[in-house]
């Protein structure tokens, strides 16, 4: 196990594949069924890419993801909390992830995770509506979006202004089927960032998820 | 100048440098008024605002951020649980007993055929057959029989698996019943055009009462026939003419040539009971009802 090229990420070399890790802040515990790995006195989980598109991103060669230790996120579209548990190993116990789902069945299972882990705060709320958790929820360092909505850019930016605090960054993924399923994926990526530069927030990366899924694209931003 | 915050963590007085200068933790909207007047102290404006969230971009604040939004959504996800939710669970436990006991109904006649497959193969209807056997006696075997001698031992567990699929029947009709009296209380006029188990599934398929409400009749006519729908799109195989509704009385009886017809006129008259329902309406769903079948029953 060795230190990745990003900040508390961890990877192992297999042959021709490469697997990566979180230093779990939470020993004996796997989140969803993955593969835990010990070394010394640290619990490594493994991070599967099929079911994270932060990982898939990392794979596909994002130099930096821009989130550190000791972060305050805003997770919109948190579901059961695959992601967001990797993420809460990464910001650590001073960091802190609002993860946002408007879905009361899966945010059963965040709650429960959320017990678990001090340094996620589950909130029940329509990412469409920030007003709606303004008193809930602080300005953060770093924003995380993953709705699959038409509406998806908007609600990025919308959330962005409230709570991405200046020189913050931001990760969107969009799935181009979503916006407009007619168009093709292309059209509809230029479309997005077209969108977003106008908001005066500037993209510095764009990655592709294939072959870990299909038609999605990570933009990761700047605010 | 200072302003004033509210949150959920209490509320605030901020001053121009962002300090805070005097806090309630526990809000009461009067302990609000309090601190707005000692202050007199103003609201933020969007970008005051911005930087005052900032203030609470915190350690300090994180353990409070953390018990109190657990309590908040634990509230919510209790809250959110409508009929809805328990019309979707019944109807796919519904389904589900439909299968087990579909199953286990098809061994129970191969295995009862071995002893018995004349009057196996004479009764079609499975709750009859079952009925039947069940009761002693009532089941007499042919002069000739095709069936083997079984021996008591060999008889009983194919009677105690009868037992069993009786079982299933009467959890299925009495999880109907329930099911009426849900969809009676959630959408009383879809229940009454439709019927509860066929408005159900329309509910289930187009996932709230809301949603059915806003959809268009035509939209509702061929819900549940997605797959033949695109399928026409596709490859210009004929258009379906119904969805869920197939199973409704009017269209069973009815002769083919008539379907199209009568699937239009139904979808119609649920579009209306949804509607009306969804804004809780005055029940109307017997006059619809009646209309239809003035028009439609053979
Ligand atoms: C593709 S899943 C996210 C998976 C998750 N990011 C992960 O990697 O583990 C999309 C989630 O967005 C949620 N969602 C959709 N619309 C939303 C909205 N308007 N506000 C908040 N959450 C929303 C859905 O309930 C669903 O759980």
């Amino acid at each position: 196990m060795k230190q990745s090229s990003i900040f508390e990420v961890y990877e192992e070399q297999k042959g021709k594949r490469r697997f990566l890790y979180t230093k779990s802040i939470l020993k004996g515990n796997d989140v969803y069924g993955e593969r835990i790995v010990n070394e010394g006195n640290d619990e490594y989980r493994e991070w599967n890419p099929q079911k994270s598109k932060l990982c898939a991103a990392i794979l596909n060669g994002v130099p930096n993801i821009f989130l550190r230790k000791g972060d305050f996120v805003l997770y919109l579209g948190s579901s059961t909390g695959t992601t967001v548990s990797h993420v809460s190993d990464i910001v650590g116990t001073e960091g802190l992830v609002f993860a946002i789902d408007i879905a009361p069945i899966v945010m059963r299972d965040l709650v429960f995770l959320s017990e678990k882990r001090n340094n996620i705060v589950p909130v029940l709320a329509d990412a469409n509506m920030p007003e709606t958790y303004r008193e809930r929820i602080s300005l953060v360092d770093f924003l995380y979006q993953d709705v699959a909505q038409k509406n998806q850019v908007e609600i990025f930016l919308k959330n962005a202004r409230m709570y991405l605090k200046k020189g913050g960054y931001a990760l969107i993924a969009v799935k181009a089927r979503s916006i407009d399923v007619s168009k093709r994926p292309g059209e509809v990526y230029r479309q997005v960032f077209n969108e977003i530069e106008k908001s005066g927030m500037k993209i510095i990366d764009k990655r592709n998820l294939d072959p870990f899924q299909r038609d999605h694209l990570m933009l990761f931003c700047k605010y | 100048m200072s302003y004033i915050f509210s949150n959920i963590l209490g509320t605030f007085i901020i001053d121009n440098n962002l300090k805070i200068i005097d806090r309630v933790v526990y809000q009461h909207a009067s302990d609000e008024k309090r601190l707005l007047l000692k202050h007199g102290a103003v609201k933020p404006d969007n970008d005051a605002l911005k930087s005052i969230l900032g203030v609470f971009k915190d350690r300090a604040y994180s353990e409070k951020f953390h018990s109190i939004n657990l309590e908040l959504t634990k509230a919510g996800i209790r809250d959110s649980v409508t009929d809805e939710f328990l019309v979707i669970e019944a109807v796919h436990a519904i389904d589900d007993i439909t299968k087990v006991s579909n199953t286990l109904m098809k061994r129970f006649r191969g295995w009862y055929a071995l002893q018995n497959p004349e009057y196996e193969h004479s009764e079609t209807d499975n709750e009859i057959l079952l009925g039947n056997v069940l009761k002693a006696n009532t089941v007499k075997k042919e002069k000739i029989s095709m069936g083997a001698h079984f021996s008591k031992e060999d008889i009983e567990p194919v009677m105690e698996l009868g037992e069993k699929i009786r079982v299933l029947y009467r959890l299925r009709s009495s999880q109907e019943k329930y099911l009426d009296g849900v969809m009676g209380r959630l959408c009383p006029n879809v229940s009454e055009v439709a019927g509860a188990l066929i408005g159900a599934r329309l509910l289930v398929h187009a996932r709230s009462l809301r949603r059915l409400a806003m959809m268009p009749a035509s939209t509702i006519q061929l819900l549940g026939a997605e797959q033949a729908l695109f399928r026409h799109m596709r490859t210009g195989a004929r258009a379906p003419r119904h969805g869920l509704i197939v199973a409704h009385p009017l269209l069973v009886s009815a002769p083919q040539k008539m379907h199209g017809k009568i699937a239009r006129g139904l979808a119609d008259k649920i579009a209306i009971a949804a509607k009306v329902d969804y804004f809780r309406g005055k029940f109307i769903g017997n006059k619809l009802r009646e209309e239809l079948e003035k028009k439609f029953a053979a």
